[in-house]
């Protein structure tokens, strides 16, 4: 049903945006429209959003906490402080930023992991702790570079940080799209193993979860995959935590159906937020991010009070 | 199945355990007695391999422990410990069906003979009525026989039970007990059960450890080891012993 | 005797009224007035001006076209033309000053622009007792006017006068020249990705109209709007003016197939002349109606 819907938000999205399309009929130049700007674009939102709530639905079940989420775990943060770095020293390569993401991503997590470690193993409130520290930090020298940079690259980079799909390319659709399936698939793989460690690590280990093992492929998952996503448009905040949550309220706790269905949820979450994004203030654009988080903070406010 | 010889286990520089040495064979139950931090958690961590041992061996069926992967141990041994609480919602069902993590693939779902096994984990357990709910909407002591019933549904044939009696009303802490025995005899499996009720480890144990600050102070029969002298020495308490007139085994009685 | 207690009196009560010496001009010498600022905004200073610091590139040509500029003993560090500007003392830049260098250089006058945070150190100043001036000219005739003014301000209105007539015959020429037929539709690529350009409350729209071209942003909302790509690509420009910075060598992808492109009417324009509102606007309009009417 969900897959439904996701064509159906996708077909939306393509027939929307700051120029008036006629579905049949198009001229040269709307077919270049259509074919060049909008459905990249779409397509990499799609993506984007996916590989960010499965990143978040797993991060979750990992942690034991719902409010695990990349951007709250300095993930985010790490990846958009590599694509920067990429941006600043070899502004020619468009391989450099996905890489340079993975690796900043990758850093903050092991990062946040050894400082959560302590002798009696991995403390779940600890994690989150370190989950800050990291996330501020890492903050704090982007804003560093932002000032220290000059103007003319600033601009480029304040709107980019929070959340931008407009640079979309099929190059960065290829990579997210091929980024969200592996992650989708290596996570459903191991949702069940999710489903036991969500219910405590002692637990999981006790019941035959090589939890080591486990933690390792899901950290290096997020990081893939938060790390393209944010390679490619910047930080959306909040689709890691909303999406996954709403998930689970309608279907519940097994992982092997919310990891899944969280990439759809994502998917139509993105592109919605972004056709928002693209026809609010026409011609003009406002990050996606800022929508997703005009969205999301209510809904986590709401959420909080639930519980 | 499951033996210990000389082992010690030490957290930075301290020796929590020292010196343990114990057969447990099959249809045998041992009970693990002692005061506060004697040891006896850490040393039924070390005996599923969640806690490294820093010296001796600890044997599972004719193997060192550990050359086994996590999932062969969790499909010989389960554990009954205190159940964490998690934020997630999580049915009674699914809970119990955890247990079968280990015998099936990573994958797949379960299959309907593992949904039968739960099922029937959880009747013994008597928790039928629960089935569907959410274990947060459960009292502690219902959620402990959840517990039960998830290490029950491995079909394991080592138990470690870890108090499994703490939050258990009387019907249930003699429920628990007798269903540990049942297993053990009906399915030659074999229990280690950490207590602090030494009248339901006379009761239930065929053999009992006696452990102070890591070390075995006593290792017998319940009426060799729950012996005045020893009981004096160990929790500094006085007792009075003398025999359950239903049952002639050891009774004993604090006096305060 | 009486005679003598007078001039005593006197000279002791003049002595009372002035200061006296070589570290300043005397009392007397000085004028206090209340002039007022671009934002109508009432500045006490006192004449004559004779150390002045600028907090914007702007500021610092305006006040060099004023003829005070060797008045300045302190400019912000992006402060590079004219080039005996690059020879004054920095002072920050113009989000971030350093109020204590101001105070230190102990200035007659601070002039801003609107581009400054100005409450976050305005009160400071103030408390010192020092003014400050706040510029804001609008479009070309108001950068003209604004030499004008300056000049007046620093008493230099001979020089200025002349200088802002000059740049006055230069746009009028500029007007002359275009042809009243022909107004390409030009786009001004701000920056290359994301996609900004002009809206319809810069400067430089009214400068490609004045130059003879049709801005088409030019109803687009703000100053610099980040422009949707559909609708940049739709509009099919026949001119590319190029602010001339690093993030802006070339025009966005999606302008390869305009018209502007396939005749190779991209043209690039220093960013510094077209971003500050000073005397360069007069140059930024020579270009682009160079550019628009070959």
């Amino acid at each position: 049903m969900l897959i439904v819907a996701l064509a159906a938000t996708l077909a939306a999205g393509i027939s929307v945006g700051s120029e008036r399309l006629s579905l049949f009929d198009l001229t040269e130049s709307q077919r270049a429209i259509l074919f060049d700007i909008r459905l990249p674009r779409v397509l990499l939102g799609a993506c984007v959003g996916a590989s960010l709530a499965i990143a978040g639905a797993a991060l979750q079940a990992l942690l034991r906490n719902p409010l695990a989420e990349p951007y709250l775990l300095g993930v985010s943060n790490g990846a958009a402080l590599g694509t920067m770095l990429a941006f600043v020293f070899f502004e020619g390569s468009s391989f450099a930023r996905p890489i340079l993401a993975f690796a900043g991503a990758g850093v903050a997590t092991f990062a946040v992991y050894q400082m959560a470690r302590s002798r009696t193993g991995m403390n779940v409130e600890r994690l989150v702790l370190s989950g800050v520290i990291v996330t501020t930090f890492l903050s704090s020298i982007i804003v560093l570079l932002t000032s220290v940079l000059e103007a003319a690259k600033l601009r480029g980079f304040t709107f980019w940080l929070l959340g931008d799909l407009s640079q979309a390319t099929y190059e960065g659709f290829y990579l997210t799209f091929a980024a969200a399936t592996v992650g989708t698939i290596v996570l459903s793989s191991q949702a069940r193993a999710l489903n036991l460690m969500m219910i405590g690590e002692r637990d999981a280990l006790d019941f035959g979860v090589e939890v080591g093992r486990v933690r390792l492929i899901i950290f290096g998952l997020a990081s893939l995959l938060v790390g393209t996503a944010v390679a490619a448009s910047g930080s959306v905040g909040y689709v890691g935590l909303i999406v996954p949550h709403l998930v689970r309220l309608a279907i519940g706790s097994d992982n092997r159906m919310v990891v899944p269905l969280s990439a759809f949820a994502g998917a139509i979450f993105v592109v919605l937020a972004d056709t928002v994004a693209r026809t609010a203030i026409s011609p003009r654009e406002l990050p996606v991010g800022a929508i997703t988080a005009l969205v999301g903070a209510p809904v986590f406010i709401y959420l909080l009070r639930r519980n | 199945m499951l033996s210990a010889y000389e082992i010690s286990i030490s957290y930075g520089n301290r020796d929590v355990v020292r010196g343990v040495s114990f057969d447990l064979r099959e249809r045998r139950i041992i009970a693990l007695i002692g005061p506060n931090g004697a040891g006896k958690t850490t040393l039924i961590k070390a005996l599923n391999g969640t806690v490294p041992v820093s010296n001796g061996s600890i044997d599972l069926d004719g193997r060192r422990l550990d050359s086994y992967s996590r999932r062969e141990i969790a499909q010989r041994i389960a554990v009954v410990a205190q159940e964490n609480e998690t934020k997630f919602p999580v049915t009674v069902l699914e809970y119990v069906l955890a247990g079968r993590f280990a015998s099936g693939s990573a994958f797949g779902w379960e299959s309907e003979s593992d949904i039968s096994i739960a099922n029937e984990a959880i009747s013994k357990c008597d928790l039928v009525k629960f089935g569907g709910r959410l274990m947060n909407e459960l009292s502690g002591g219902e959620r402990q026989r959840v517990v039960l019933a998830r290490a029950l549904a491995t079909n394991a044939r080592i138990l470690l039970l870890d108090e499994p009696t703490a939050n258990l009303d009387l019907e249930h802490q003699a429920m628990m007990f007798r269903l540990v025995r049942e297993r053990c005899q009906t399915c030659r499996a074999a229990a280690m059960v950490i207590t602090h009720d030494l009248n339901l480890a006379a009761e239930f144990a065929d053999e009992v450890i006696l452990l102070k600050n890591g070390q075995m102070f006593s290792y017998g029969g319940p009426e060799d080891v729950l012996t005045e002298r020893n009981l004096n020495e160990v929790y500094n308490v006085q007792v009075l012993l003398d025999e359950n007139p239903a049952s002639g085994k050891v009774r004993v009685t604090t006096i305060f | 005797m009486l005679v003598t207690l007078a001039a005593t009196a006197l000279v002791l009560l003049s002595a009372g009224c002035g200061d006296t010496g070589p570290h300043g001009p005397l009392e007397s010498e000085v004028r206090r007035s209340i002039v007022i600022d671009d934002l109508g905004r009432q500045v006490l200073i006192k004449r004559p001006l004779v150390r002045v610091i600028s907090l914007a590139p702007s500021v610092t040509e305006s006040v060099f076209a004023a003829g005070a500029g060797d008045r300045l003993v302190g400019v912000t560090t992006y402060c590079n033309f004219p080039a005996a500007a690059g020879s004054i003392e920095k002072i920050g830049d113009t989000q971030t000053p350093s109020i204590e260098r101001i105070i230190a250089l102990k200035p007659d006058i601070v002039l801003v622009s609107t581009a400054s945070q100005l409450e976050s150190f305005m009160q400071t100043l103030e408390q010192q007792s020092i003014a400050v001036y706040v510029t804001d000219p609008k479009g070309i005739g108001g950068v003209i006017e604004n030499v004008r003014i300056l000049g007046k301000l620093f008493g230099t209105d001979e020089q200025a006068n002349k200088e802002a007539a000059g740049m006055e015959k230069r746009a009028a020429l500029v007007d002359e020249r275009i042809n009243a037929g022909e107004r390409p539709k030009v786009f001004v690529q701000i920056s290359r990705e994301p996609l900004f350009t002009i809206g319809k409350d810069s400067f430089l729209t009214e400068i490609v109209e004045r130059a003879g071209g049709d801005a088409v942003t030019k109803g687009v909302p703000t100053a610099f709007p980040k422009l949707s790509k559909e609708t940049a690509l739709a509009m099919d420009p026949e001119v590319i003016l190029l602010s001339d910075s690093e993030d802006n060598r070339e025009p966005n992808e999606v302008f390869r197939s305009s018209k502007a492109v396939r005749n190779g009417r991209v043209y690039r324009i220093n960013a510094d002349i077209i971003s500050r509102p000073g005397p360069r606007l007069v140059d930024a309009l020579e270009q682009i109606a160079g550019f628009l009417h070959k």
